[in-house]
């Protein structure tokens, strides 16, 4: 596969240490596209041995505008089905730069280990130093290890090292898109994190029509209904969230996108400094950014303001766990102190209504949208590696647009009818 | 077809540029390299060879690093038939001085004109404007792309007008007209200047730019533009014809274009475990250099400046050249160095996170950066050594078993 791939597969075996190559056949790019289309495929291929895979979409880390998302599959302990998590922020372009398309992670590791994903790399690193701690520390021990602060990391805290069927897999400080409980899946296999990095660039089989067709949709898709729209609030009440603004706007230090996504759907929060603060915070681990609509649709149905919620969120982040589980169990046991919340992550146990019954992660909130229509419009952002939440509220994201990007992109002919089949066979519809 | 026998001298006081020289020879396919530092070119290393090509630096430090010997073997290389191509502080060192050290090198009467008693007032680039001479300064009066015109004598072929990059080269004047094959003629929009525009002038334009002087049975080429610089294509073109020129009746070139002795072939499981090896450590390096790059910090080893961005320069050297081993059925190498080359990276991602941990911890980097320079000249050497070697056994004409 010689456009807009690094033309490789990883498979890794955490039981033996063995990393193997294969090359990204140009067929299967034909007959899946990307994305999770081929997670899809590559984890049926290895699922006998209980495989987690990555991937990034066929977009990803290109221009074409939302091209942030990257995808992990695998078979969720809370629905029992083979499902998909995005990971955005610069993590999933992150992914698609570090000389890999995608990576099968088989087997367990005997002792704890990290993967250490670099450049066409793939390092497993021993974990000692850093099992049992929390995300955050996980994060800094990584990056200041390796020396780069770019790093981006796919990570659990103990909420995974438990096994805990409520574990996320975090990406950098923040909850990620992991509704689903991958961080335990992670944790069985003794995998305390995944560190990308890639400086390799990708090549565009026709660039100059390519480049001029992504400024065309960006200037479209920023004049359309999400024109002038910043943070976390005002996509939540695009979505239907009632008076969300008004709870978190007061906090709020700064919006935050993730790559190459033309609106800011994250925001970052001050809870114990004034959210006007413009010099660089002397706090050691200032605010917390928001990237998940719906545990703060919850904890705000729960009665917790807005600052006592941040700071469960925080701990959440910390410890691993899906903060909308968190607050479903608690709302559920009556539970609304914060405190006390935070007390009892470790007790905490699913199933939880708040996985849902798609084979997509719940993260991009459907609010008062149409579910099947929502179905739909994830599984192509996850083919091609697109935002969700972005690519849900941006009409102007065709999916003829998107094969066509994808075609000049690449060369290869790539049909509506291709897309229907792929979209088929991962929704199982 | 014969191809000369280059020595690339990458030794003390040589800065980043003779990697310049090795990307133009990469890309006209002379593969036949070798890398010498100041204890190996004292030590006979240009016996056997066609060519000597010294890049940028610090002239004093090189000067003294090759010290009396050195200058011997250089003087007893370019009498009996050898070329020396000196490109700026390379075009420095060979030219007639008074100066300690320096003037065990009197090879070229030609003078400097960027040679100045009073320092002339610096209008940007303060650090990078002058360096003292005696009771002197040299000074430079501009940097970036100038306009130099050839005079239409052999090797170079018809006049015409072409752009090459100065940095800190020279400006020269010579009695013999016939030695100036190149003369500065004009600046250009990206031209910086570094002084009042009148003294740019009349310091530089109508300046010898490339000499070439005959010394016994060989010659010198002098550069004070660095016409081995990878964007400038005409200038190499002019360069690599220049040396071809003067090189084409030397006994010794090259025709099979290798010397197999003591070397041995790594294939296999084997070679891919050591480019694998190799590729680990210097992505890990240059992930952090680059983050590096983030920072403004400066160093100042001997006589120059070095930034961080210069790290990086040594690494894609390495790295862009390893998908070309990744490729080939076997490396050469002589025996040890797969081991030595793989030891060498991984110290240097050791140095380079140990200058990013000091920087975070506002420690003090400097003896660490001057380790690490010192390494990636050293790594980088090897590397390119394994590299070239391996080319040449894939596409010189050595044939194997």
């Amino acid at each position: 596969m010689e456009y807009l791939a690094s033309d490789k597969i990883a498979i890794v075996d955490l039981g033996s240490g063995d990393i193997t190559e294969e090359e990204l056949d140009e067929d299967l790019v034909l007959e899946k596209i990307g994305g999770a289309g081929i997670t899809r495929f590559l984890y049926d291929r290895f699922e006998a041995e209980d495989p987690i895979v990555l991937g990034s979409g066929l977009l990803t880390g290109s221009l074409v505008p939302g091209s942030a998302l990257s995808v992990m599959t695998a078979k969720s302990p809370l629905t029992d089905k083979v499902s998909h998590v995005p990971f955005v922020l610069d993590a999933g372009m992150e992914f698609k730069y570090s000389g890999f398309d995608y990576m099968v992670i088989k087997g367990t590791s005997e002792k704890p280990v990290y993967l250490w994903v670099h450049d066409g790399i793939a390092d497993i690193n021993d974990a000692g130093e850093v099992w049992g701690k929390d995300v955050w520390a996980a994060v800094d021990y990584v990056r200041e290890f390796m020396g780069d602060d770019l790093i981006q990391v796919i990570g659990i805290g103990q909420a995974g090292e438990s096994g805990s069927t409520l574990a996320t897999t975090c990406v950098n400080y923040w909850q990620g898109g992991d509704r689903l409980g991958f961080g335990s899946l992670l944790g069985k296999k003794n995998l305390k994190l995944i560190g990308l990095r890639g400086m390799g660039l990708l090549e565009i089989a026709e660039p100059e029509d390519f480049v001029e067709d992504c400024a065309e949709l960006v200037s479209a898709v920023k004049s359309g209904p999400l024109q002038g729209k910043k943070g976390i609030a005002q996509m939540a009440a695009t979505l239907g969230a009632e008076n969300m603004e008004d709870w978190i706007d007061p906090l709020t230090h700064r919006h935050m996108s993730c790559f190459n996504t033309p609106f800011p759907t994250n925001s970052f929060v001050f809870m114990d400094e004034d959210p006007a603060l413009l010099e660089e915070s002397k706090v050691e681990e200032p605010g917390f950014l928001l990237t998940d609509i719906h545990p703060l649709t919850l904890f705000k149905r729960m009665g917790l303001s807005a600052k006592d919620a941040f700071n469960v969120l925080k701990g959440c982040a910390k410890y691993g766990i899906d903060a909308a589980a968190v607050a479903e169990l608690s709302e559920k046991a009556g539970n609304t102190s914060p405190e006390d919340i935070e007390k009892s992550l470790a007790q905490l146990k699913g199933p939880v209504d708040s996985a849902g019954n798609s084979v997509f992660s719940p993260w991009a909130w459907v609010g008062d949208q149409d579910p099947q229509a929502w179905e739909r419009r994830q599984a192509v952002s996850y083919i091609f590696g697109i935002h969700p939440l972005f690519a849900l509220l941006s009409s102007e994201l065709t999916e003829a647009k998107l094969l066509d990007l994808a075609s000049l992109g690449t060369e290869l002919e790539l049909t509506q009818e291709t897309l229907d089949e792929v979209v088929a066979g991962i929704t199982g519809k | 077809m014969t191809y000369p026998k280059i020595a690339i001298y990458a030794g003390e006081g040589a800065s980043h540029s003779w990697l310049w020289f090795v990307e133009l020879f990469d890309r006209m396919g002379f593969y036949d390299l070798s890398f010498l530092t100041e204890s190996t070119l004292k030590e006979n290393g240009l016996m056997g060879k066609n060519v000597l090509a010294m890049s940028g630096g610090d002239t004093f430090a090189i000067a003294k690093g090759l010290g009396k010997t050195g200058a011997q073997r250089i003087r007893q290389f370019i009498q009996s038939g050898g070329l020396y191509m000196g490109s700026c502080a390379g075009a420095y060192l060979p030219l007639n001085s008074s100066k300690e050290f320096l003037n065990l090198f009197n090879f070229v009467p030609a003078k400097i004109t960027n040679l100045s008693r009073s320092l002339p007032k610096p209008l940007r680039l303060k650090d990078k404007f002058c360096t003292c001479y005696g009771c002197s300064f040299i000074f430079h009066p501009v940097r970036e792309t100038v306009q130099v015109r050839t005079n239409g004598f052999a090797p170079f072929g018809n006049p015409g007008t072409l752009l090459a990059p100065l940095f800190g080269g020279p400006p020269m004047t010579i009695s013999n007209p016939a030695s100036v094959l190149a003369t500065y003629t004009g600046f250009t929009d990206k031209t910086l200047f570094l002084v009042d525009r009148a003294l740019a002038e009349n310091t530089v334009l109508g300046k010898a730019a490339v000499i070439r002087e005959k010394m016994g049975a060989g010659h010198l080429h002098l550069y004070g533009p660095h016409f081995e610089h990878p964007h400038f294509d005409r200038a190499n073109q002019l360069l690599a014809e220049a040396m071809y020129w003067d090189t084409r009746t030397q006994d010794n070139a090259s025709t099979a274009m290798g010397n197999p002795d003591a070397e041995v072939a790594v294939s296999g499981k084997q070679a891919e475990n050591l480019i694998r090896a190799i590729k680990r450590e210097i992505s890990n390096s240059r992930i952090v250099a680059a983050g590096l790059e983030m920072h403004p910090v400066q160093w100042v080893i001997g006589d120059k400046i070095y930034d961080p961005g210069k790290i990086r320069v040594f690494l894609e050297a390495v790295w862009a050249r390893l998908r070309y081993l990744e490729k080939a059925n076997r490396l050469w190498m002589k025996p040890g160095q797969d081991v030595e080359v793989v030891t060498q990276t991984s110290n240097l991602t050791s140095l380079v996170r140990d200058i990013k941990r000091g920087l975070d911890q506002g420690t003090n980097t400097l003896e660490t950066a001057r380790t690490l320079f010192l390494e990636l000249r050293r790594n980088c050497t090897l590397f390119l050594h394994i590299y070239f070697r391996t080319m040449i056994h894939q596409f010189g004409g050595i044939h194997e078993g």
